[in-house]
C-alpha cells in the first residue's frame, strides 16, 4: 500500500474518495506557491541557523575562530537559535498549517495574497532580527533577543496569515485533533507575542518580572507553538497515511487540554534558583513533571494508531514523524528530570539546557516538519520524490546528527554540572570537564549540514517538478525491496 | 459548530491561567519593591540598590550588545549551590537587587564565571589560596583581559575583544590609557594600544557590579527599615 493509497482510505468510502481527488488537486494547486515559498524560506533559515551553530561549536574549542565583532560568540549564539526557531521551525510550521487548513476547508482557496504578504512580513522580521543581533542590537532575554521592531513585523505577518486561516476554514463538524493542536498553537503564538512584547516594551513590568515575562513568551514559542504544531501534524498525517482513525479521540482531546494547561506553567523553570518567588519555581517544576502525561499520552495515542500498519515502515513521512515523536518523548522526560531541585542546581547554567533544546528543535520538531514536507510536496508538485537513497541519507544525517549533538551537549552539561555544585573544584575544572564532549558536538554538524543540504537540494528539484512520475509514492529503499 | 464554538474561549482560559500564574502573580508580588534603607539613629546612611548612571550605564549597553550574557550569568544562588563557596558572592541574589535594571541581565549560561559581584574586591574565581589568583582585578587588569584574555588567565576560554581597542601611532607622550602588554602581544615600536570609549565604559560597568549589600530577604539580617522617631 502506498502513501497515496493510504490517503484515499482516510475515513472515506472509496467512491467518495474518488470524487474528492479533483477537489484535493484544486486545493493543492491553489496554495502551492505560498506553501512552497514558506518551505523554501524556512529551509534557507535552516541552513543559515545550522551554519551559525557549526561556527559556534568550533568557537567552543577555538575562541579566536572568526573573531569579528559581528560573529562574536555572544551575538552569534542568539542569532543561530533565532534563525532556527523563528526562521526555520516557525516558517515551516506556518507552511504546513496553511496547507492543512486549506485541505480541511474542502475547497480551493479563493486567494492567497494575504498569506504571501504575511510570509513576507514574517521573513522580513526574522531577517531584520538576525541582522540586528549580529550588529549588536539585542535584548538580554534568553530566546527573545530580537529587537521589538522585528517582532512587530513578525506579529503583523502572523496576523495576516491568521486572518486568511480564519476566512478560509469552513467546517460544520467539531475540529479534529490535528486542527485543534495547530490552531491552538497559532492562537497562542499570536496572543503571547502581543502580550509579552507589549508588557516589556511599555515597561508595565519591571526588574526580574521582565525576565519572567520574556521566559513565559520564549518558553511558549517552543512548547505552545512549535510542539503543538508538531503534534497537530502527527495527528493529521498518521491517520491519513495509515488509513486508520486515531486510536482514541476522547483521550486525545482530554490530553490536548491538559497539555495546554500544564505547558503554560513551565516557563519559570528557565530562571529556577534565581531571584524569583519560590512558589513560582515549585509550580513550574511540578508542571514540567506533569507535562509528561499529555506528551507521552499523545505519543502513545499516535503510536497505537499506527501499530501493525504495513505502510508505516516504508513511508518516509512516517519514519520522520515517528522518529520526531519518540525524541519528543525523550525531551519531555529530560525536562521532567531537570526540574527536580537537586538536578536543577547541578545542570542549570550548563550546556544541558542547550542540549535539551537541541533535542527538541533539531531531533523532534525538525524531523516531524521534514516528515510533513515529504508528504505535502508530492501533492503540490504532481510528482514523487526523485530518490529514496537521498531520503535515507537525509534521514540518517539529520537523525544521527541531531541526537549526537544533543547527547554531547547534555553529557557536557552533566559533567560540568557535577563539578559546578562541588565548591572544592575550580571553575577551570568545571569548564575542562564539560569541554571533553565538544569534539563530538562539532562532528555532529558534519552530519547535520550534510543531511540538511541534501534535503534542500531534493526539495528544490521537487519545487521544479523534477521527480518520479506521480502515482507510486517513493518509499524507503530497504522496505521497497520486500 | 456547537462544539467548536467553545474551542477558542477554552483556549483563552488556558492562556489566562498561564499568564496569571507566570506573569501577573509575580508582578503583583515583586512589582512594587523599593530600595532598602540602612538606618542608624534615625539617619539614613545607605540606600540599596541605586540606579546606575554615567559610564557604567553606557557600559551596560556595551555588555548587552557584545552578548556577554550568552556566557556569563549575574545570579548568585543559595547555599544548595556552590556559588557562594566559589567566591562569586556573599549572599544569594534576590528580586530587590534588580529593581532599577530594565531589564536585569541575568544570563542563562556559565561558559564563563558569574559576574554578579565582579566589581567587589572580595570577588574571586579561584580558590582563596590559589597562587595564580591575581592580586587585584582593577581597571588595567580588566582592560588587558578584554584585549587578550589568555594574557591574564592562562586557560581562559573567552574570545578576545581586541576590536574594542585601537592600535595607533604615539604622537608626543604615550597615552595614560595605553595597555601594558607582554612582548608577544605588544604593538610595533612607536605604536600603542588604547581602549575605545566602549571598552572603557564596559570596564566601568564591570567595576560597578556589586550586589553584596545585606538584604533581609536574602538571609542576611543586617538591614533595618527606617524608624520614625
Amino acid at each position: 500500500m502506498t502513501e497515496a493509497a493510504g490517503q484515499s482510505l482516510h475515513s472515506l468510502p472509496d467512491q467518495d474518495a474518488f470524487k474528492m481527488a479533483p477537489v484535493r488537486s484544486a486545493i493543492d494547486a491553489s496554495v502551492r506557491p505560498v506553501v512552497v515559498g514558506l518551505f523554501f524560506s524556512g529551509l534557507l533559515w535552516l541552513l543559515i541557523g545550522t551554519l551559525f551553530a557549526a561556527v559556534l561549536a568550533v568557537k567552543l574549542h577555538f575562541p579566536g575562530f572568526l573573531n569579528w565583532s559581528f560573529l562574536t560568540f555572544g551575538r552569534l549564539a542568539p542569532a543561530s537559535e533565532a534563525a532556527f526557531v523563528y526562521g526555520w521551525c516557525s516558517t515551516a510550521c506556518l507552511g504546513v498549517v496553511v496547507w492543512m487548513v486549506a485541505r480541511l476547508s474542502g475547497r480551493a482557496a479563493p486567494g492567497t495574497s494575504l498569506v504571501s504578504f504575511g510570509a513576507l512580513l514574517w521573513n522580513g522580521g526574522v531577517f531584520i532580527g538576525v541582522c540586528s543581533l549580529l550588529l549588536g542590537s539585542l535584548r538580554p532575554f534568553n530566546g527573545l533577543e530580537f529587537p521589538l521592531a522585528a517582532f512587530v513585523l513578525m506579529f503583523a505577518g502572523l496576523c495576516a496569515i491568521s486572518i486568511w486561516l480564519a476566512v478560509t476554514y469552513r467546517s460544520d463538524g467539531s475540529p479534529g485533533l490535528g486542527l485543534m493542536f495547530v490552531s491552538g498553537g497559532v492562537a497562542w503564538l499570536g496572543w503571547s507575542l502581543f502580550t509579552g512584547n507589549l508588557l516589556i516594551a511599555s515597561q508595565s513590568v519591571t526588574g526580574v518580572v521582565q525576565q519572567l515575562t520574556a521566559s513565559w513568551l520564549a518558553s511558549g514559542v517552543l512548547w505552545l507553538w512549535i510542539v503543538p504544531v508538531v503534534l497537530g501534524i502527527a495527528y493529521f498525517l498518521v491517520p491519513k497515511v495509515t488509513g486508520r482513525p486515531v486510536f482514541s479521540g476522547p483521550m486525545g482531546r482530554a490530553l490536548f487540554w491538559m497539555y495546554f494547561l500544564t505547558a503554560g506553567l513551565i516557563s519559570a523553570s528557565r530562571l529556577s534558583g534565581g531571584p524569583i518567588p519560590l512558589w513560582l519555581a515549585s509550580v513550574s517544576a511540578s508542571a514540567s513533571i506533569l507535562l509528561l502525561v499529555p506528551v507521552l499520552g499523545a505519543i502513545y495515542n499516535l503510536f497505537a494508531t499506527a501499530r501493525g500498519s504495513e505502510v508505516t515502515p516504508s513511508s518516509p513521512s512516517m519514519n520522520f514523524v515517528f522518529f520526531g515523536l519518540a525524541v519528543l518523548g525523550v525531551t519531555s522526560v529530560l525536562l521532567a528530570i531537570s526540574a527536580l531541585r537537586s538536578v536543577d542546581y547541578a545542570v542549570h547554567f550548563t550546556l544541558f539546557d542547550v542540549g535539551v533544546r537541541t533535542l527538541l528543535l533539531k531531533g523532534s520538531a525538525t524531523m516531524v516538519l521534514f516528515g510533513a514536507i515529504y508528504y505535502i510536496m508530492p501533492r503540490l508538485s504532481g510528482c514523487e520524490w526523485l530518490s529514496s537513497s537521498l531520503i535515507s541519507l537525509h534521514f540518517l544525517g539529520s537523525a544521527y546528527g541531531s541526537c549526537m549533538g544533543a547527547a554531547m551537549l547534555i553529557l557536557s552539561g552533566l559533567a560540568s554540572g557535577s563539578a559546578l555544585v562541588d565548591g572544592d573544584s575550580t571553575f577551570s575544572q568545571v569548564i575542562e570537564l564539560g569541554s571533553s564532549y565538544f569534539w563530538g558536538h562539532t562532528l555532529s554538524f558534519v552530519l547535520l549540514l550534510g543531511g540538511y543540504f541534501l534535503f534542500t537540494m531534493h526539495f528544490l528539484l521537487m519545487a521544479a517538478r523534477i521527480g518520479q512520475p506521480a502515482g507510486e509514492a517513493t518509499l524507503l529503499q530497504s522496505h521497497n525491496e520486500h | 459548530m456547537s462544539r467548536s464554538g467553545f474551542f477558542f474561549p477554552s483556549l483563552l482560559a488556558c492562556f489566562a491561567v498561564s499568564f496569571g500564574i507566570a506573569v501577573y502573580a509575580p508582578h503583583s508580588q515583586l512589582g512594587a519593591l523599593v530600595p532598602s534603607f540602612k538606618d542608624e539613629d534615625g539617619l539614613i546612611t545607605d540606600v540599596y540598590p541605586v540606579a546606575q548612571g554615567g559610564n557604567a550605564a553606557t557600559g551596560r549597553e556595551v555588555y548587552i550588545a557584545q552578548g556577554c550574557q550568552s556566557c556569563h550569568s549575574q545570579v548568585v544562588r543559595g547555599n544548595e549551590s556552590a556559588d557562594i563557596d566559589r567566591g562569586w558572592g556573599v549572599r544569594r541574589t534576590v528580586a530587590r537587587d534588580y529593581i532599577f535594571e530594565a531589564p536585569p541581565v541575568l544570563g542563562a549560561s556559565r561558559i564563563g564565571p558569574d559576574l554578579t559581584n565582579v566589581g567587589s574586591e572580595k570577588w574571586r574565581n579561584e580558590p582563596e589560596n590559589d597562587t595564580l589568583r591575581p592580586e587585584k582585578r582593577d581597571r588595567a587588569w580588566q582592560l588587558k583581559h578584554l584585549y587578550y584574555p589568555k594574557a591574564v588567565v592562562k586557560d581562559s576560554n573567552m574570545p578576545s575583544y581586541a576590536y574594542l581597542f585601537e592600535e595607533r601611532k604615539i604622537s608626543g607622550h604615550p597615552s595614560t590609557d595605553a595597555l601594558v602588554l607582554p612582548a608577544n602581544l605588544a604593538p610595533k615600536a612607536g605604536f600603542e594600544i588604547v581602549p575605545s570609549a566602549d571598552a572603557k565604559a564596559l570596564v566601568s560597568y564591570l567595576a560597578s557590579l556589586n550586589r553584596s549589600s545585606p538584604l533581609k530577604e536574602a538571609g542576611v539580617i543586617a538591614v533595618a527599615a527606617p524608624v520614625k522617631k
